[in-house]
């Protein structure tokens, strides 16, 4: 497997002087092609800014990130998912989409075929023309998936995208992201902070301390990407185990927080 | 009443739903009354002959100038050689003209302003200043410069126009959403596409807002403009009747400006509901 994404020694901090916040590190990581890895840690324990370093909106203090041997740069390689939608109210959901795809440099006549396929692809066919704020929340950030999948990134970055989606809209969600980033050697960095969803989105997980965010545990999930119905595969004992295994995790970095205290 | 409310809600939604209705109804009617009244008041206090005719015509009066000044078989060409809707036309030309310049610079320069910290903090008392300027007051300089042909008159709507679009781009450029910006970013925008793409589009509400202050600043100015040469406008229509104490041909002009005042807001408004739907929605 190619590796696609390296950190190394990555620290990373706000501020400056005595002012100065330690967000992130020291921290090493490599990510390879095909990759999904879910980052679970607490609050405040630096997931964000660990996602925009991988990003390029930061620059880390110290340390290098390389993807794929190179510096990132923002809308290279990578395509971004966060919290909150984020789609352009100005333009209606193909709008948003057309954008993303002319961004990448698309040329304009395969702009709308391209858009059919990304609307099909999160599964929005036929709401091209809606305006953004009269379809719901859970298809919003359907769109924004469509959008940051526009440029075929290398790499797919996703800030607890789900969080302030209801349940059910979350795990439908859910098994429709795991299904699509599996595809020809897609690489996926998922930041959340519910344990369920790392076990069931991940092929690996890394949980962090407390901030400043360093490799508290780094887990292998070796449950079958396609094949097993999503209820089938969270009733597994396999399934199970790996949430109890992640859980005493995340568990630890809070006891080392308390301890500290 | 209001346990009621809270506690029936099925059936007091019934009532309330009428008394939506009925406001609804009773608002362009009430406006429409009070209109009547005014004119009746205007009517019996001119009838009343407190003041003489030349002072307080009567509305029939008034009237009677509206037929006479439209007709351009009257003997003078409407008034003083053009008729009413002609000088309307030539004026409301001056202040698409003035008021379209001065968008384009405006939004030119509130974009500058907005993008550009040290722009803003080079032009803004500039602007400021203009702004707090009266028309009328510059109006002399630009006469001498640029003479008594339509380029003073268009230059100072233009100056008028300019100031409020470029003060609201300004703001609305600076208070974009730094997360549309960023979503932007992370797609591949680069420069120019970020602004054109994210930064116009999410201030166009904020800008629009400037662009109706600013025509109806345009507007009001225009009878100032048209006291230098301006004998075809309807401005230089009220100052040429005001000269020979025309009080009818002044109260008709005055009635003219406002109604299209009013009219041309109420199409601004309409057209900015029309081009930002999404306004308030995000
Ligand atoms: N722009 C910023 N300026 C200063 N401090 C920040 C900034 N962004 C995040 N932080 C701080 O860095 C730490 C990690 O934040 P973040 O990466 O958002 O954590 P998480 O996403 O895990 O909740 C927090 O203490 C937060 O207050
Ligand atoms: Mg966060």
């Amino acid at each position: 497997m190619s590796t696609l994404l390296t950190l190394s020694g990555v620290q990373h901090h706000y501020g400056r002087g005595t002012r100065a916040v330690a967000a992130v590190g020291p921290l090493d990581l490599h990510v390879n092609a095909g990759e999904f890895v879910v980052v679970v840690g607490p609050s405040g324990s630096g997931k964000s800014t660990l996602l925009r370093l991988i990003a390029g909106f930061e620059h880390p203090s110290t340390g290098t990130v390389e993807l794929a041997g190179q510096p990132p740069v923002p809308g290279r390689d990578v395509g971004v998912v966060f919290q909150q939608p984020r789609l352009f109210p100005w333009r209606s959901v193909d709008g948003n989409i057309n954008a993303a795809l002319r961004w990448a440099g698309v040329p304009r006549a395969d702009r709308a075929a391209a858009s059919v396929d990304l609307l099909a692809k999160v599964g929005l066919s036929g709401l091209g023309a809606r305006r953004v704020w009269e379809i719901s929340g859970g298809q919003q950030q359907r769109v924004a998936i469509a959008r940051a999948l526009a440029a075929r990134p290398r790499l797919l970055l996703l800030d607890e995208p789900f969080a302030a989606l209801d349940a059910l809209t979350r795990e439908r969600l859910q098994e429709d992201v795991r299904t699509l980033t599996n595809r020809d050697g897609q690489g996926a960095v998922f930041v959340t902070h519910s344990v369920d969803e790392a076990v069931f989105l991940a092929t690996r997980i890394i949980v962090l301390t407390d901030r400043p965010g360093r490799i508290a545990a780094d887990i292998a999930v070796p449950l079958p990407r396609t094949g097993v119905p999503a209820a089938e595969l969270r009733a597994w004992p396999e399934y199970a185990a790996l949430r109890g295994q992640v859980a005493a995790a995340v568990r630890a970095t809070l006891t080392e927080v308390e301890e500290r205290v | 009443m209001s346990t009621e409310v809270t506690e029936r809600p099925v059936v007091t939604s019934r009532p309330r739903g009428s008394a939506r209705r009925a406001r609804v109804f009773t608002r362009p009617a009430l406006a429409l009354l009070a209109l009547l009244v005014l004119v009746g008041i205007w009517q019996l206090v001119a009838l009343a002959r407190i003041w003489p005719e030349q002072l307080l015509p009567t509305p029939g009066q008034v009237w009677h100038q509206l037929l006479v000044t439209s007709d351009s078989g009257n003997g003078q060409g409407g008034y003083g050689g053009s008729t009413l809707w002609e000088r309307l036309g030539v004026s409301l030309r001056r202040v698409a003209y003035g008021s379209v310049y001065g968008i384009g610079i405006g939004v030119g320069l509130g974009l500058l302003m907005g993008l550009v910290p040290a722009v803003r903090a080079t032009v803004e008392p500039l602007v400021t200043f203009l702004r707090a300027l009266p028309p009328l007051a510059y109006l002399s300089l630009l006469v001498i410069w640029f003479g008594i042909d339509e380029e003073p008159k268009v230059y100072l709507l233009m100056i008028a126009a300019f100031p409020p679009v470029a003060v609201a781009t300004a703001a609305a450029v600076t208070g974009v959403n730094r997360q549309y910006v960023e979503a932007a970013r992370a797609l591949g925008a680069r420069g120019w596409q970020v602004v054109a793409s994210v930064i116009l589009p999410a201030s166009a509400p904020e800008i629009l807002t400037g662009v109706r202050l600013a025509v109806g600043i345009a507007y009001g100015s225009v009878v100032a403009a048209e006291t230098v040469n301006g004998a075809d406008g309807i401005g230089g229509m009220v100052l040429n009747a005001q000269r020979y104490n025309q009080t009818s041909v002044v109260i008709l002009g005055l009635v003219v400006i406002g109604v299209t005042g009013l009219l041309i807001d109420s199409l601004l408004v309409a057209l900015s509901r029309l081009l930002s739907p999404w306004r308030g929605r995000a």
